[in-house]
């Protein structure tokens, strides 16, 4: 059967709800690194911020989710994503399943004070209170890592954040992946389509500005990509640049 | 699934969730809320950023000649307090995240404690909320719109609002520590205030009233115990927003249960028992030294217990005749009262009691013969405690401001003129303006001791775990207040 499916259009991109947006206007505004500011403390918090969101996303269609009706963590016709247990050897889960393992391997990641410090930040207080003091103190200066510089490191967050942040990325992606192409009717039904279309198109700004997903990543979602590019929800707006 | 002509690739879906589960459907709620406030705080945070960042470059302008080598490390500097900001904003707080110094309040649904945050060493006070009372009360979606708004202000007449946060069991506030004490315990310590004294508490009420009406919300609360003295002696109204609305205190039933006679709910009895030694509170004089210190004793207590204390509602919001703004006047004039004679005006030995003389108040209001009072003084509470139309402040705090009783004061620098008590403090965690003591006996409220012998106060709460439509976003917290406060 799956020879019919492939040549109809999947929901997400029928009108009206590819077009259908909660925001209005660009992204930019509120995804440029501020100026100024530390880019491993606003990756961190965007990455926080879309995994909290998505989970919640993630929660509305859980329900539909079952091991029946998805035996497999599907992304469209053609592909199922397998998880790589510890060996890296590949195991094909119900989606369920998978969504879950990947919530959870984010949670624990996020919540790891020595990857996503939360508390506040020792060398930024002191550096606040008595300007003078020197910055260039790192807390995560690891051995072996003293000359190096890396994302975040002013921060305090280690030398593989980037990487981290990456790998994060690359996984909530699938999730969007599993939920537009298989319970994005629910979505509809639920009027929540203007919301994870605006939530994704985010998302997607997002990883552009800062190179968080590779091309072959996004392979599953590219019709809906190309679709918000030509309705221009990605153009940069200058002055947003400048913040 | 998807219909219609593919030409033009419009599909005509009806919609329709009325199979799907209702807790799918309350998150899909909740999600929505939450995704639209997510957006709109995000614009607005960016918005005030950039506004920052525009500031710090005009004073950079402004400040003439300024080496290249400074300009840069004010622009660190900023960048600095804006990162430790956007952490802010992805830190979940957690109760275990502060230390108790000590409890310094009690109420109904949770304690207030002077705390220390264990990263930074600052201290707050934090009021801790039981959930499961809350949610009992449908008003709370209102009333914590009320709090943000109150919160936003940055009044310098209202406590201010760091942070909030939850967990399974309380909603926690964590506010900023006001070392005085409140209004109630200074009355309790100076029984009495001369007219001088009184006038500059009176005043500066009468700001704070009217900053709060000018946010277009009612107070409904005033009382001696919601006053707060801060460390140079200047009042604040305490957060409210929160308790406002679920108190029992609030509860129209509940005041027309009273009204019909029929008090003897458990926590009335308590109080019947505890206020049993005063005979007739009307009688009382300043010589009868034991029985004022009685009442003052079951005051306090009263404060603590579920119930409040009705002393100085004003009669048309337990009357459910509808009220305005003019119901906070009328509880400042009783708060006057009580300042100058020594009791509020209609104490009496129970709650029932008291209302009936509240809503009797033309026969019930009596300044005894021993306490000398200024003629103006006398009118301006008499101008309070009336009916709500008569009621001076009905068209506005200029009415109040404009009373003789008000000569000679300065209503624009109020909040710097010295004030008649200003706290000694020993340190930023002296509880000593707090009756910590007296605090160690009261007993827990009975909703909170059953949770704390459930024992699930510990209970986290899971991944994906829903918290509830009311208390989305209610993760509150501003840069401006702690960049004030030096929580950045
Ligand atoms: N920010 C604060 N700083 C210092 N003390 C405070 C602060 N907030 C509250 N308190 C103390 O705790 C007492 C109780 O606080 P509050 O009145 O807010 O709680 P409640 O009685 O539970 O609620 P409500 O006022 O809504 O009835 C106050 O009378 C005051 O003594």
């Amino acid at each position: 059967p799956s020879g019919q499916r492939i040549t109809q259009k999947p929901l997400f991109l029928c009108k009206p709800f590819v077009t259908s947006q909660l925001v209005k206007g660009s992204f930019s505004t509120i995804v440029v690194l501020p100026r100024y500011v530390d880019q491993g403390e606003w990756l961190a918090l965007n990455l926080f911020e879309f995994f909290d969101m998505l989970n919640k996303f993630y929660g509305v269609v859980q329900e539909f989710c079952t091991p029946q009706a998805c035996p497999s963590m599907s992304a469209g016709p053609g592909l199922d994503y397998s998880w790589l247990d510890a060996n890296k050897k590949p195991l094909r889960l119900p989606a369920t399943t998978y969504i879950e393992y990947v919530l959870q391997w984010i949670s624990n990641r996020i919540n790891d004070e020595s990857i996503f410090p939360t508390k506040a930040n020792p060398s930024t207080t002191t550096a606040v209170n008595a300007p003078s003091s020197s910055v260039s103190s790192s807390p995560a200066g690891a051995a072996g890592t003293a000359g190096q510089t890396w994302i975040g490191k002013e921060g305090g967050f280690p030398p593989n954040f980037y990487v981290t942040c990456k790998a994060i990325y690359k996984q909530m992606f699938r999730v969007f992946a599993h939920i537009y192409h298989t319970h994005f009717a629910k979505i509809v039904h639920m009027s929540l389509e203007a919301h994870f279309n605006s939530f994704f198109a985010h998302f997607i700004h997002f990883a552009r500005a800062f190179e968080l997903l590779e091309r072959r990543d996004i392979e599953p979602l590219r019709p809906l990509i190309d679709s918000f590019e030509e309705q221009g929800l990605f153009k940069d707006n200058e002055r947003s640049r400048e913040q | 699934q998807a219909s219609g002509s593919l030409k033009d690739d419009y599909v005509v879906f009806p919609r329709d969730d009325s199979t799907f589960s209702s807790s799918t459907r309350e998150r899909a709620k909740a999600l929505k809320v939450k995704v639209e406030l997510h957006y709109n705080q995000s614009v607005a945070y960016a918005v005030e950023r950039n506004q920052r960042r525009v500031e710090l470059e005009q004073d950079i302008v402004g400040e003439g000649k300024m080496s290249e080598e400074r300009k840069k490390r004010r622009r660190q500097q900023l960048g600095k307090q804006e990162s430790s900001f956007l952490r802010l904003r992805r830190m979940r707080l957690h109760a275990d995240d502060f230390v108790t110094v000590k409890v310094i309040g009690k109420g109904a649904f949770g304690e207030v404690r002077l705390v220390q945050k264990r990263d930074t060493g600052k201290i707050y006070a934090m009021k801790t909320l039981l959930k499961s009372e809350m949610f009992k009360k449908d008003q709370l979606a209102h009333v914590k719109a009320e709090r943000d708004v109150l919160a936003d202000s940055d009044s310098p007449w209202v406590v201010n609002l760091f942070y909030s946060f939850q967990d399974a069991v309380y909603l926690y506030l964590i506010m900023e520590f006001l070392p005085g004490g409140d209004l109630m315990t200074m009355l309790i310590k100076y029984e009495i205030f001369g007219e001088d004294v009184t006038r500059f508490y009176m005043a500066q009420c009468v700001l704070a009233i009217e900053a709060v009406h000018k946010l277009g919300f009612i107070h409904r609360d005033i009382k001696p115990d919601n006053i707060l003295i801060d460390k140079d002696g200047h009042i604040k109204l305490s957060d409210f927003g929160l308790s406002t609305g679920f108190h029992k205190t609030h509860d129209q039933k509940y005041y027309q249960r009273l009204l019909e006679g029929s008090s003897n709910t458990p926590e009335t009895s308590n109080n019947r028992a505890r206020n049993s030694v005063m005979v007739d509170a009307i009688h009382l004089t300043v010589s009868n030294r034991n029985q004022i210190n009685t009442w003052r004793k079951s005051r306090r207590l009263m404060a603590y217990s579920t119930v409040g204390t009705p002393d100085y509602i004003a009669p048309e919001i337990f009357l459910n005749k509808g009220y305005g703004q003019e119901c906070d006047w009328w509880s400042l004039g009783t708060i006057m009262f009580e300042c100058l004679v020594g009791w509020p005006p209609f104490c009496a030995e129970d709650a029932h009691e008291t209302y009936r003389k509240i809503v009797n108040w033309q026969s019930q209001l009596y300044f005894p013969e021993e306490i000398i009072l200024s003629p103006e003084a006398e009118d301006l509470i008499r101008g309070l405690i009336t009916s709500s139309d008569k009621r001076l402040g009905k068209r506005g705090a200029d009415e109040i401001k404009a009373h003789p009783f008000f000569n000679g004061v300065n209503w624009d620098s109020l909040r710097s003129i010295e004030a008649p008590f200003k706290p000694n403090l020993s340190s930023i965690t002296d509880t000593s303006y707090f009756p910590t003591e007296e605090l160690e006996n009261v007993p827990t409220a009975p909703a909170l001791a059953a949770v704390m012998a459930e024992g699930n106060s510990q209970q986290q709460l899971a991944i994906g775990e829903e918290t509830g439509l009311p208390f989305i976003g209610y993760t509150y917290k501003r840069f401006e207040h702690l960049k004030k406060s030096g929580g950045l």
